[in-house]
């Protein structure tokens, strides 16, 4: 009796704190002889799907009602309180109240399929290489890393971050590649902070305590499961954060930018060709327009004399000097690229369309820019993306302008100095002691 | 902390922006940027220096001679710039032409001064100039099809050089002022009657003031000494003409009671190219030979005796004499040298027909 | 982890970017013939105190720096070594940071006042010196990377105007050139280095037989910064010049390459190599005054201080004769600082071998 009570309490309260969702569901059922409450939320659970393995699974037994009572202990935990039991209602689990005994159990309904299904990536392309990606799903991307590294030496931790929300986060590495400091290091962080909220990835790095103004990605992100095994056997750790479609790789160094996994699908020299191309195309991005504005502005004197007279031919009544000439079309570009990632695909041609118009073609034409510019500027973005990762592009972008200021004070000094300094900021990187310059077996040694 | 640190930077690479503005880089489109330089004596004090620039225009490039008269190069620049919309920058100056009066007083000065500045390269070429040097360079304006460059072409390697050119560049004529055993020659140039430049011959230099002066010839010998390949250049004979393929020289040196002895061998490679009547091949080889040594011999004798030691004759003693001796190499050595010189031809082959006279 | 890589790097970075700057004018003033004399001897120096040096480090635990070993063998010894290597150290960049900023007047930025170049080569080697010592090693390995190999290809090319007979006469006449002043300036070559394998100890691991391979690398550079310029325009010549290597450069002419003077990129290798080195001084210098004087500073502030302190007194030095005059000074205290160091390291080792085993 005051198990029914007690039911009848709880069931209004919930019903009070959440009942206005419509997607709330309240179905009464019979089992056997025992009356239940199944409630859950329509939008997560398939519930025709749900009761009838419910049914299929309790009415095989046909027994009295302390065993049916058993068989659901079985399949899934007992709750008691409102809190907890609402928390389980909004992670999609199904809520058994048994009015009798006054017992509430959740378990794990059959979901409703929200998630993508196993697509190739979408900003990792590859080419000659697996195609499957990482999605939203946490369980589903832990799968596909356990089919690409099936050994016992791979290590999965689970944690649930936030207080009123939970998300989960997962930590894997590799038993015995990786620095076990490493692993301490992370493990600490994450179980000291989890109580924090996670959405982003701006979070996890102040979870995690990482550097919040570092212009280098402390992370380096994949969606490909084979990149993933590539950096475990490397000893590194790797976080999934649900609903997060890519795996977080930690620490980044920066050979990262220059190669991936997939290179090893070529034979060997072309491998070797293929990183060393991104090597110069690193260099080239962050030299080029710095380069351009010393030449031009500083020191012509490094060109030959007939280059000099093309040079200055083409900005023949450009009216501002070199550097505004080249941060104004730089900006102009960073506008396409970001304008084109932001446009719906339908639109995006267009952009590209109007942007090559107004680069190639009418500010040359108005003498506003030397053809030359746009040359440089063109080979220099396309240069930057040869990169390996978005993020790691990002990095090289900003780092162009730091030679480029240098360079129209400077000149070629100027280009040198922004090499030196770039590189100075690359090896004071660290994360979490490891630095980012780390030489190979730095990472497992520690 | 790092917050701090990264407003320190910030700031500090703002005050580098602000600062850039104090002194003035100017684009290359404002800086003239003169090719060639010439140089002629106006008076005792004065010099008078000749730019030649390319301007730019819409059909193509344009040559431009400004003149202007002062007591130092880096005056008269500094006069015309004043003067000009833009600045003038000698930084792509590619020859140096000097009058040929100014060059036998000597242009020690000049060369060091360009030498001590930045502005004008060490590797621009150096040319004496034998006509009135405003005749010269009103008749470079001129040409048309002229890129400005015309007469930088005229000596580069990979354009219009020749084997019979001295290719003399400012550091050369420096280091000939300070070496005690090495002399340089400068192509001697003129107008021509139907191209734009005749070569004729070089100035032999001493100590930075012309002394002498050869033929074209002997410059061609003059460079295989040098080393330079005399690849080319085609000889004339009675009986014919060849192309010189290759060229060697061997030097054996030693000095006895205090003279030095040289003995040359100059070997040549060439190929047969025109034959007048059936000469045999030893006929053209000997004949080629009798051509060669005179003029080889002459040559020598002749700089022998003006104290010059062009060929770097005494570069080859440098083992033999010690240092403190070497510093009289051109006055005690030099005019007592004896050499002997041997040439030595092959005909490596006679093109598509076979040998004559077989 | 062994990080002797790091060391060999840094050790060939630091001393090209020495040699090839003051080392030949130096040499060739010293004397006017066989130049490789002087310069073997002062290779055969630079092992001896380099051998000398390391083995005397041997003696202390791989944690004691050359600090700790000084301030431990009591306050006299520690004043009398560590205040030369401050004042030492500290000229060394004053002449560095005026010197470099002046050629580079010289060669390409007549326009930039000599203050703003100043302020850029301390605001870079202050910024990395601040991030610490293994930045700066981690750093000078990518420096190696990215330009050593330009340096290399402008020491081949340099070739190319080369004359041979400027190699006569090969031997000295007289030792004449242990009584040249230049000859010994010379020694700030070897003279700035070495010491810092006694400050990283504890902080980048490395191991002996690697400093002495980083130091073999070396000899060619010391014999091609002179040779180059002797070969290509002969003693006359070339000792009327105040950066003979830099002419020497300058001479080489390529019609293929699609920039003019080659002097540029050589130039600017070289500096690059001294702000690492300028860097790495800063890093000794504050680690010094952080570990005797001042050490509840934070370095960042020390690394401000000191560079602020070194920009006035360039400021201060009017004239090239006055950094040469200053560079003759410094003479005196590299050679007390060169060969007292390594000595008094093998002493104090000794003793402290001698004592542990008492003990």
């Amino acid at each position: 009796m005051k198990g029914l009570l007690f039911m009848k309490s709880l069931l209004s309260e919930i019903n009070k704190s959440i009942g206005k969702n419509d997607d709330l569901y309240k179905w009464s059922q019979d089992f056997g002889n025992i009356q239940v409450v199944l409630v859950g939320l329509s939008s997560l659970i398939d519930f025709p799907k749900t009761i009838q393995l419910l049914e299929g699974q309790i009415q095989t037994v046909r027994h009295s009602s302390e065993v049916i009572v058993q068989q659901l202990h079985k399949i899934g935990k007992v709750k008691s309180e409102k809190k907890e039991i609402i928390e389980a209602i909004f992670e999609g689990e199904l809520i058994i109240f048994i009015d009798e005994l006054g017992l509430v159990i959740s378990i794990d309904p059959v979901p409703k399929t929200l998630n993508r299904s196993i697509e190739s990536p979408s900003s990792d392309n590859n080419i000659q290489g697996p195609l499957s990606a990482f999605n939203e799903d946490l369980s589903t991307n832990i799968g596909l890393l356990r089919k690409e590294f099936s050994s016992v030496e791979l290590q999965v931790s689970s944690y649930t971050f936030g207080n009123s929300q939970k998300k989960g986060l997962s930590l894997l590495y590799c038993k015995d590649q990786v620095n076990n400091k490493l692993v301490e290091n992370v493990t600490k962080q994450v179980e000291s902070n989890l109580d924090k909220m996670l959405y982003t990835i701006q979070d996890v790095t102040k979870m995690l305590g990482l550097p919040k103004y570092s212009l280098i990605s402390s992370f380096n992100t994949t969606e490909s499961p084979q990149e993933v095994y590539s950096n475990l056997v490397k000893g590194r750790v790797v976080l999934f954060l649900d609903r997060l479609p890519y795996a977080l790789i930690l620490p980044s160094t920066l050979w990262d930018m220059f190669a991936i996994r997939n290179d090893e699908n070529y034979s060997f020299v072309i491998m070797i060709a293929l990183r060393l191309l991104r090597v110069i195309g690193a260099i080239t991005a962050l030299v080029l327009p710095g380069l351009y504005v010393a030449l031009v502005a500083v020191n012509p004197e490094m060109l030959r004399i007939e280059l000099a007279l093309s040079v200055a031919k083409t900005r023949e009544g450009v009216p501002y000097p070199a550097f505004v000439e080249v941060i104004l079309m730089l900006v102009i570009l960073e506008l396409i690229i970001e304008a084109s990632v932001r446009l719906p695909k339908s639109i995006g041609p267009t952009v590209t369309m109007v942007g090559g118009i107004v680069l190639g073609q009418a500010a040359v034409d108005a003498r506003l820019v030397s053809n030359l510019l746009i040359i440089i500027l063109a080979a220099s973005t396309i240069a930057s993306s040869t990169i390996v990762g978005f993020q790691n592009s990002f990095t090289i972008r900003i780092f162009k302008y730091n030679t480029l200021v240098l360079a129209s004070i400077f000149g070629v000094l100027g280009v040198f100095t922004g090499l030196f300094l770039v590189c100075a900021y690359i090896a004071s990187k660290t994360t979490l002691g490891i630095p980012y310059l780390s030489v190979k077996g730095e990472m497992k040694s520690g | 902390m790092n917050i701090k640190k990264s407003k320190i930077y910030i700031l500090l690479v703002m005050l580098l922006l602000l600062t850039s503005g104090c002194w003035d880089n100017r684009d290359i489109n404002h800086r003239v940027m003169p090719v060639v330089l010439g140089v002629s004596k106006e008076s005792e004090e004065e010099y008078k220096a000749y730019l030649q620039v390319p301007i730019l225009q819409e059909d193509g490039i344009k040559t431009q001679i400004i003149t202007g008269v002062g007591k130092t190069i880096n005056e008269i620049v500094d006069k015309t710039s004043a003067n000009l919309e833009s600045n003038v920058d000698l930084l792509h100056i590619k020859v140096i032409v000097i009058d040929r009066a100014f060059a036998e007083e000597g242009v020690k000065d000049l060369i060091s001064g360009i030498m001590r500045s930045r502005e004008i390269p060490s590797k621009a070429l150096v040319a004496i100039c034998e006509e009135d040097m405003d005749e010269f360079f009103k008749k470079m304006s001129q040409v048309e099809l002229s890129d400005g460059t015309a007469l930088l072409d005229y000596f580069e390697k990979n354009a219009g050089w020749n084997p019979q050119i001295a290719l003399t560049r400012v550091w050369h004529v420096y280091r000939s002022i300070h070496s005690y055993t090495k002399d340089v020659a400068i192509p001697i140039i003129r107008l021509g009657e139907s191209t734009l430049i005749e070569q004729a011959g070089s100035a032999v230099i001493k100590n930075g003031a012309m002394l002498d002066e050869i033929n074209s010839d002997e410059t061609l010998l003059y460079n295989a000494f040098q080393g330079m390949s005399a690849h080319g250049k085609i000889e004339v004979l009675d009986e014919g003409s060849v192309l010189i393929l290759d060229n060697g020289l061997n030097f054996a040196s030693r000095l006895e009671n205090e003279l030095p002895i040289l003995t040359l061998e100059l070997q040549l490679e060439v190929m047969i190219l025109e034959v007048k009547g059936d000469p045999t091949i030893e006929k053209i080889e000997k004949e080629l030979e009798k051509l060669l040594k005179p003029r080889f011999e002459n040559m020598i004798t002749k700089l022998k005796d003006s104290e010059a030691d062009i060929l770097g004759i005494g570069q080859l003693f440098r083992k033999e004499i010690p240092r403190a001796q070497l510093k009289d190499w051109r006055s005690k050595y030099y005019p007592n040298l004896k050499f002997n010189l041997t040439v030595d031809v092959t005909i490596q082959n006679s093109g598509n027909l076979k040998e004559p006279g077989e | 982890m062994d990080k002797s890589l790091y060391v060999v790097f840094m050790y060939i970075v630091s001393h090209a970017g020495l040699i090839l700057f003051l080392y030949p004018e130096n040499i060739i003033a010293s004397t006017t013939q066989g130049h490789w004399v002087p310069i073997v001897i002062e290779v055969f120096v630079h092992f001896f105190i380099l051998t000398v040096f390391l083995k005397g480090l041997n003696y202390f635990p791989k944690q004691n720096d050359l600090i700790t070993i000084y301030t431990s063998a009591g306050k006299i010894i520690a004043f009398l070594f560590l205040v030369p290597i401050f004042l030492y150290f500290l000229t060394s960049n004053i002449i560095t940071v005026r010197g470099y900023s002046e050629i580079i007047t010289i060669v390409f930025l007549s326009n930039t006042p000599l203050w703003a170049i100043m302020v850029v080569l301390l605001a870079i080697s202050s910024y990395l010196a601040i991030k610490g010592v293994e930045a700066i090693f981690r750093t000078g390995v990518l420096i190696f990377i990215l330009l050593f190999p330009l340096i290399i290809f402008i020491l081949v090319i340099s070739f190319q105007n080369v004359d041979w007979h400027y190699v006569y006469p090969l031997w000295v006449e007289d030792f004449s050139f242990f009584s040249q002043s230049s000859y010994y300036k010379s020694y700030f070559a070897i003279g700035g280095v070495f010491l810092f394998l006694g400050f990283i100890r504890a902080s980048i691991p490395y191991k002996n037989k690697y400093v002495l391979i980083a130091a073999t690398a070396v000899i060619p550079i010391f014999l091609l910064s002179v040779y180059i310029p002797i070969l290509v325009f002969g003693q006359a010549t070339a000792s009327t010049f105040l950066y003979p290597f830099v002419l020497a450069v300058d001479s080489i002419n390529l019609t293929w390459f699609m920039f003019d003077r080659m002097t540029m990129f050589f130039l600017l290798s070289i500096i690059i190599f001294i702000l690492l080195f300028i860097s790495l001084v800063l890093w000794m210098i504050v680690r010094v005054l952080s570990k005797c004087i001042a050490p509840s500073i934070k370095p960042f502030y020390l690394v401000v201080a000191v560079s602020l302190l070194i920009f006035i007194i360039c400021l201060f030095i009017p004239s090239w004769k006055d950094v040469e005059q200053l560079f003759l000074w410094n003479t005196i205290l590299r050679f007390y600082v060169i060969l007292g160091v390594p000595i008094s390291v093998v002493i104090l080792g000794i003793k402290s071998r001698l004592e542990g085993d008492i003990k």
